[in-house]
């Protein structure tokens, strides 16, 4: 789950716990807010009742009756002065049912007991606890009302302001990692932001690519200083051997010695000139300007590599349209990529097998040109280091590869976007399935 | 002919040398660019075999400049640079050829060759070869009759054989000439045996062959 999308989902359930926990607590908290300023309200009643009694005696209450009440027209309220024995002390505030006028009614009531120069009396106020509840609800229901609405905007507050502050993290990850090719040839820019754990983040990642793509220039760099400082010894070598062999008093055993070390000098050759190839493949040191048509481009693949396959009696048969261009490749490149690919058929192919090249033109554009052979196949456990340098397939086979061919391969491949798979049987052969992105594909 | 060679490896060049006396040219050397335009503005040469990785000045410079001090010489450009880029603005100055390293002295020879014919419009007459006769120039075989259809591989291996008569050429020296870069690990493959026999065949129904030798284990020659 993204970040953003559990931070939204946090911020809104603990909101709504929130809500519901003061929904759950409003009713008693109302109460208790109800029931204390009733109290209070009955306790300045009380208040009122006694000012009046020290002022102008009890008797102003009384008017020569025995006691006193009094209540109002719905009866919420009443008050009553009953005289009782002196000294009686009774000072409370509860809640309790009281008839009046026949209506059984529940009241809080505050009883005081006072004295007075008639003697002590004890005096009653009640306020009905339905007047008291009466507030109760609509006093939640506003309550309720003015936190969904405080919630909600809190919410979307927190939301915005939540997908604001992580926008730069959506912006590393977009920028720096799904979008970057290695070996990060470009240059990173940082992003914009004031939160220093992002600007941390950002940093770091764009050193480490930095790091990255130095060491890999240096590791570029040094295959091609090494390559080419190899080539002048080689090529003082290769001389020396020409100019030995053509020295009249070399004997025939003598002149099989120097081929056997020109053999071992070229393959010493074709290694350096392979990984100088690779090296400037990946330094882009070839144009991707040319266009060529699928057709002649394996005519003449074809006409070159004739000689290997008689050598072997493999028949070669393809059936390619006549009407794809490839454009925006290199040319040069593009040959050298099939025609190793089909070296190789050859080289790991049976006596008198077949190579099989088939095309077909996708909907989306893409197009894709397949290599089937009746070869020793490839056991499944080398498939995936096929194309890395110095490996070869079926090492105990003597077959003379140096595992560069496929690398190069590789190399043009990745190059040009093109994507290569692999599928091989070891009775049956394998079978490379070569597809280019549709914009190197053009239908004539 | 006269062949300056301008090439600061010493070694490389020493080698060179003693190939290109071997083949009856005669050769002079400069080590720098300077020595070479030197040597250049003092003496007239038919070839200028030219490195364009040379110390002290650029290689291309070098090639503008001894353009104008020689304009008739034939220029080779050897490089271990091996762009192709190098090799386009190398063309485009005015050289002749242009030879990757490491390479053949073999190749180079056959390049030179190449060039005279070319350039200087010599070796243009028809070289007899037992009953046949080769046309380097308009690449046909013929006897005293007949037009022998050879394929163009063939007439090459034929033609280098030639060039280096009476010399071994082993089959990766030939194949490296015919494929060039394309020439594969697997030298020990007999397709180089198969383009002798169809050699061999196609202008053996005419005539006799026998100066086109086999040298068991080591490869072909032709001797004259």
């Amino acid at each position: 789950m993204k970040l953003i999308s559990k931070l939204t989902l946090f911020i809104t359930l603990s909101k709504l716990a929130i809500v519901l926990l003061f929904v759950l607590i409003l009713p008693y908290l109302i109460g208790q807010i109800a029931s204390s300023y009733t109290d209070y309200y009955l306790q300045q009643q009380q208040k009122k009742v006694l000012e009046v009694v020290a002022k102008n005696s009890v008797d102003s209450y009384l008017q020569g009756e025995e006691s006193y009440g009094s209540y109002t027209m719905l009866k919420e309220e009443y008050i009553s002065l009953e005289p009782v024995e002196n000294g009686f002390t009774l000072d409370t505030i509860y809640t309790d049912e009281r008839i009046i006028e026949k209506d059984t009614l529940n009241y809080r009531v505050l009883i005081h007991a006072f004295d007075t120069e008639r003697g002590t009396y004890l005096m009653e106020v009640g306020k009905t606890i339905e007047t008291i509840d009466q507030y109760k609800r609509p006093l939640q229901r506003i309550a309720t009302y003015v936190l969904l609405g405080l919630i909600l905007i809190t919410l979307i507050i927190d939301l915005l302001y939540t997908r604001f502050l992580l926008r730069p993290l959506v912006k590393i990850i977009k920028t720096k990692i799904i979008n970057r090719k290695f070996p990060f040839n470009e240059n990173p820019t940082p992003i914009q932001t004031s939160t220093s754990d992002f600007r941390f983040l950002d940093d770091s990642l764009i050193k480490l690519m930095e790091q990255i793509h130095l060491a890999f220039e240096k590791e570029r760099e040094f295959t091609a200083n090494a390559s080419h400082e190899l080539m002048t010894p080689i090529g003082i070598l290769q001389n020396k051997i020409e100019n030995l062999m053509g020295e009249p008093e070399v004997d025939d055993l003598v002149q099989e010695r120097l081929i056997g070390m020109q053999k071992t000098l070229n393959r010493l050759k074709r290694i350096v000139h392979s990984l100088l190839l690779i090296s400037r493949i990946e330094n882009d040191q070839f144009t991707k300007k040319e266009s060529v048509k699928v057709s002649e481009l394996f005519d003449d693949i074809s006409d070159e590599i004739s000689h290997r396959l008689s050598e072997k009696n493999i028949s070669l048969k393809t059936s390619l349209s006549k009407d794809i261009l490839l454009k925006n490749i290199n040319r040069d490149l593009i040959f050298q990529m099939f025609y190793n690919l089909i070296n190789n058929a050859i080289r790991y192919n049976k006596e008198s097998g077949f190579i099989h090249i088939k095309d077909h033109l996708n909907t989306d554009g893409t197009y894709a040109i397949d290599l089937i052979d009746s070869g020793i196949g490839i056991p499944k456990e080398e498939i995936s280091t096929i194309f890395n340098r110095f490996k070869k397939a079926n090492k105990s086979e003597d077959s003379g590869g140096y595992g560069l061919g496929l690398s190069i391969v590789k190399s043009i491949a990745d190059y040009h976007q093109i994507s290569i798979s692999v599928e091989s049987d070891t009775s049956v052969g394998s079978s490379f399935s070569i597809s280019f992105p549709a914009i190197l594909v053009e239908k004539l | 002919m006269k062949v300056l060679l301008i090439e600061d490896e010493k070694t490389l060049a020493y080698e060179v040398e003693a190939f290109l006396k071997k083949a009856f040219y005669l050769c002079d050397m400069a080590h720098t660019g300077q020595k070479g335009l030197e040597m250049l503005g003092v003496n007239p040469y038919d070839f200028v075999l030219l490195d364009l990785g040379l110390p002290d000045l650029d290689g291309l410079t070098v090639l503008q400049q001894a353009k104008k001090l020689n304009p008739d010489a034939a220029y080779i450009i050897l490089t271990a640079r091996g762009n192709i880029e190098d090799r386009i603005l190398g063309l485009d100055l005015g050289a002749d050829d242009y030879l990757p390293k490491p390479f053949s002295l073999l190749e180079l020879q056959s390049r030179m060759q190449a060039i005279s014919r070319r350039k200087f419009n010599i070796h243009t007459q028809e070289i007899a070869l037992g009953e046949f006769m080769i046309d380097l120039q308009n690449r046909t075989v013929k006897n005293q009759l007949n037009e022998i259809d050879l394929t163009r591989k063939e007439f090459d291996l034929l033609s280098y054989l030639l060039l280096h008569k009476n010399r071994v050429l082993n089959r990766m020296q030939l194949s490296e000439h015919i494929w060039g870069s394309f020439v594969d690990d697997d030298y020990d493959s007999n397709y180089i045996d198969v383009h002798i026999k169809n050699i061999r065949k196609k202008l053996g129904a005419y005539g006799s062959v026998e100066w086109l030798e086999t040298v068991r284990g080591v490869g072909y020659k032709i001797r004259q």
